[in-house]
């Protein structure tokens, strides 16, 4: 929050910019000098200081215990056969399959609510960041998109499944006699899209705040217009932000299970909804690897821990392997920053 | 932007490819939803009838037996399978018996109780009888941990009207989404009971049944409609357009001899047409 | 100071500018349209019962299958519903949570400011990034499978059980569970946005307190984290409307039944299960298609979108004096 705020102090005003003073010197980054020991604090400070200690360490001791955890977990139930069966109802480990429909179902979603959420969200940050006119229209625009991050997903998995019951967007779901469903992948994968929504739109705007004005003016001055420069040097400038954004929405998206169980039906299988192959499996439901959790956890219809456990792993592997993304991409934007 | 249109671009085209041969299989999907208990039954049933009519398929949402009929009423499932008798509240809709079940009522396999009657259990899932040592034939002492299920389920509003008097179950009882959690808590309490289907009660589920009234819960008893808390599945159709494929699945379980061995099978009684 | 656009009338108000206009406006008016919906939603269910939708009485879990078995063709729609103890269940674990959050947040977020060893830091960052990411399902999951047990088997006695038992059952998934967990999900929310306040902080001004002699650990308290008070706000708004709207974690964790913990039943009242609003509107999403209950769940959904909307409110707010004070710096 901080950083943001002073990205739009430095973007307020272009021009009067570079005559402010320079940015304060962020304080993490460079190496202190210590140059007291605790030795000679007040006993109160101390004490103080080891709470910070203890707790420091307990996240990461809880970390580790989290992932340590589900990876012995994981190691001793995921097994290739899973990746590879169909789920079924049953009452033992054998007899309930593996998670290859939620795998799909994970990859469907993540697919449809990312090609909703990244044009529309960039297009939206660049808006924003480099048009913003009408002045209150774009502040009721940034409203709308704080508002969306703080909306609990279960109001709008609610919401979801109250537009696509009506008959006009019936062609988006099963519809049996005239009477929408109202859930598919269509449904679950639009509502999952307002959920990453707000990352990219907060990401991409702050790369492109980040991009001092000199580098516009420069392309106005060999004569490119204005939305030539924020296709051709803005966008491009901003990718990694842009990753980033992504990355982070993508994590939601496919760590979200509540607007999944409302809006993807109860099954765990991929249930077409007739017509063209592709197209019936978008209209119909299914499942994603959040739901299969909460469908085998102890809590859930299925009740399979052992596969709850094996899920939950490569759903942990998915969600670390997007961190690491996340992670190259921030270096890259740091490696990129203008001075 | 310009990678993202390019991406968007190529999935149309994707979908178009590979969607364009497959529409020429010309296949009826029967939309079906409703109890939980029984999914597992269904599912061997439905796969058994998809072998013997290949342009038949299911797609079955296990969200319970009262919301499946409600499901009906709106239209929105073509067939509805119910745990209890049907209700004037079921308005709009036509019932089949398709196979018999019982409500078993259940214990920890720690506890030495082997026989309830009615109004004992009525008295355990009102809140009246609250620990073991004042059931008769319990060796336990302790706190009594009632395990019930939620106001969707068929199997609710069937005990409900069958032990509770019609009476709402009391507030220490611990509602459960469907009859496998039922066991699962009763298997890691010793102090629980609960009611559960008579598939999910049976040997392996690490449940015990008690005999209610002196009639133990097990296929014969209930065969014979002599156990208490016997009970009929019902297939739940729309009376106005109801779907000939389904009429014709449900004639199928109800008579044909391949699914009466589908479902004893699986833990029920067939009803063979009654 | 006007900015030079060379290209501002005319050929600059390209397709491209309009296009993204009309987007930003479908989804302010898809954002519209929501909170219109909903409201309308449940509207029948709020005219109905008035204030007393906010109030005790009753059970509400008998309510709310009234409410359901009455949606069929030919009976009149009930709508009683009494809201109390989900309102209750939804309020104390949050508050707590984010109590106990906002605490170890700020001594964890200063820490890694201003007093980690570097290579500590470098852990403790993506750590804290990567339990903000794990999916709550996993949270629940764990909870379930290690919390629940532990708490059931060991923590709560049979005097306990028996103490309370008519009412309610103690099993090991309630408050405890919920408020532990809960608390370990939005906690690095709340780190990583403190984090990010305290680092903005100048330099200078902290050094100027140390050349008073003042110790770095009260320097740091005295000016830092006083300055970065804002930063502390919007974390804790962010924190609390992620655990306000959890529904999925909560419902596997809290207990399914809608019960008001009472806290004069002393500690007991830790291991009591409740429901909150949003773990309601999960467990009941499959009798929406009852009319009455379809309203009663919108009715709960707009309680808590408007509750988000507050809250995003209030983080703009607690905003605006950080702007000024970039400005400044």
């Amino acid at each position: 929050m901080g950083g943001e705020a002073a990205d739009e102090a430095l973007r307020g005003d272009r021009v009067s910019v570079t005559v402010s003073p320079a940015p304060p010197r962020p304080l993490g980054r460079v190496p202190t000098r210590r140059p007291e020991s605790s030795a000679s604090w007040r006993l109160s400070d101390r004490i103080g200081l080891a709470v910070a200690w203890a707790l420091g360490l307990f996240f990461c001791a809880l970390t580790a215990a989290i992932v340590i955890y589900l990876l012995v977990q994981g190691l001793r139930y995921v097994s290739p056969h899973l990746f590879v069966t169909h789920p079924t109802a049953g009452f033992s480990e054998t007899q309930t399959g593996g998670f290859l429909d939620p795998l799909i179902g994970t990859g469907i979603v993540a697919l449809i609510a990312m090609g909703i959420a990244l044009p529309v969200g960039t297009a939206i940050a660049v808006w924003l960041s480099e048009f913003g006119r009408p002045a209150p229209l774009a502040r009721v625009a940034e409203a709308t998109v704080e508002m969306l991050a703080g909306a609990p997903s279960i109001v709008l998995a609610l919401f979801g499944a109250l537009i696509f019951e009506s008959p006009l967007l019936g062609f988006l779901s099963q519809q049996t006699n005239h009477v929408v469903l109202g859930r598919s992948f269509f449904a679950a994968g639009a509502m999952l899209s307002l959920v990453a929504l707000p990352l990219v739109v907060t990401n991409v705007r702050e790369g492109l705040q980040a991009i001092p004005s000199h580098v516009r003016e420069a392309s106005y001055a060999v004569g490119k217009s204005k939305v030539a420069t924020t296709r051709r040097v803005l966008l491009p400038a901003a990718r990694p932000s842009v990753v980033t954004g992504a990355m982070l929405g993508l994590g939601r998206v496919i760590g979200d299970t509540a607007i999944v169980l409302v809006l993807l039906g109860a099954t765990l299988n991929l249930q077409g909804a007739g017509g063209p192959a592709i197209l019936s499996t978008l209209r119909g439901q299914g499942s994603t690897m959040t739901s299969y959790i909460y469908e085998n956890a102890p809590t859930g219809e299925g009740n399979q821990p052992t596969k709850a456990y094996a899920a939950a792993f490569v759903l942990l592997m998915i969600v670390l392997a997007l961190n690491v993304l996340v992670d190259l991409a921030g270096r890259r934007a740091r490696e990129l920053r203008w001075s | 932007m310009r990678s993202s249109k390019k991406v968007l671009a190529a999935l149309t085209a994707v979908v178009v490819v590979l969607g364009a041969p497959a529409a020429a299989i010309a296949r009826t999907t029967i939309f079906g939803s409703g109890s939980s208990a029984e999914q597992p039954i269904l599912n061997l049933l439905f796969k058994a009838y998809s072998k013997l009519h290949k342009n038949i398929a299911f797609a079955y949402n296990p969200d319970g037996g009262n919301a499946g009929v409600k499901d009906v009423q709106k239209g929105r499932s073509a067939l509805a399978v119910n745990t209890r008798p049907p209700l004037p509240s079921d308005s709009g809709t036509t019932q089949f018996k398709i196979f018999l079940d019982g409500l078993c009522v259940a214990v920890n396999p720690a506890n030495s109780l082997g026989n309830l009657t009615i109004s004992q259990t009525k008295n355990i899932f009102l809140g009246l009888t609250t620990a073991w040592n004042s059931v008769g034939g319990s060796n336990l002492s302790a706190t009594i941990d009632p395990i019930g299920r939620n106001s969707t389920a068929g199997s609710y509003t069937f005990f409900q009207s069958a032990v509770l008097g019609g009476k709402t179950q009391a507030s220490n009882v611990n509602p459960q989404t469907s009859d496998g959690l039922v066991a699962t808590a009763i298997k890691n309490d010793s102090n629980a009971i609960g009611y559960v289907g008579l598939a999910h009660s049976q040997p392996g589920s690490g449940v015990k049944t008690v005999s209610l009234n002196g009639v133990a819960c097990n296929q014969t008893t209930i065969k014979r409609e002599t156990y208490p808390l016997f009970r009929y599945i019902w297939a739940v159709v729309p009376t106005a357009h109801p779907s000939v494929p389904v009429e014709k699945f449900i004639d199928w379980v109800r008579v044909n001899h391949q699914a009466g061995l589908i479902i004893s099978r699986a833990g029920a009684v067939p009803a063979f047409n009654k | 100071m006007d900015e030079y656009i060379p290209t501002e009338r005319g050929a600059g108000w390209s397709q491209d500018q309009r296009a993204e206009l009309w987007l930003v406006c479908i989804v302010v008016g898809l954002l519209i349209a929501m909170l219109v919906f909903v409201l309308h939603a449940a509207w029948p269910s709020f005219s109905h019962n008035g204030l007393g939708w906010f109030g005790t009485g009753g059970r509400v879990d008998g309510q709310i299958q009234a409410i359901f078995t009455s949606g069929d063709l030919k009976s009149t729609p009930l709508y009683v519903f009494h809201a109390w103890p989900l309102i209750w269940s939804t309020a104390l674990i949050t508050g707590v949570a984010v109590v106990i959050a906002f605490g170890s947040s700020l001594f964890v977020a200063v820490f890694i400011v201003e007093f980690a060893p570097d290579w500590l830091r470098g852990v403790l960052e993506p750590v804290v990034r990567l339990l903000a990411s794990v999916p709550s399902v996993i949270y629940g999951l764990l909870g379930v499978l290690i919390l629940v047990p532990l708490i059931g088997n060991h923590l709560i006695t049979q005097q306990e059980k028996a103490s309370v038992n008519p009412t309610v059952q103690l099993s090991g998934y309630g408050l405890l569970a919920a408020i532990l967990v809960l608390t370990i999900m939005v906690a690095p929310i709340m780190i990583a946005v403190f984090v990010n306040g305290l680092r903005a902080v100048p330099r200078n001004w902290i050094e100027g307190s140390l050349a008073l002699g003042i110790n770095r650990w009260r320097t740091f308290w005295m000016v830092a984290v006083r300055t970065a008070r804002p930063a502390l706000v919007a974390g804790t708004v962010l924190a609390t409307a992620r655990a306000l709207g959890e529904s999925v974690m909560l419902s596997m964790l809290s207990g399914g039944v809608g019960f008001a913990p009472n806290p004069a039943d002393g500690l007991i009242f830790l291991f009591e299960p409740s429901r909150g609003l949003a773990s309601t509107i999960l467990f009941n999403t499959d009798e929406l298609s009852s009319p009455p209950m379809q309203h009663t769940l919108y009715a709960i959904a707009a309680v808590l979108l408007f509750s988000a909307v507050m809250l995003s409110f209030a983080g703009w707010a607690a905003k605006q004096p950080m702007k000024r004070y970039g400005v400044i710096a």
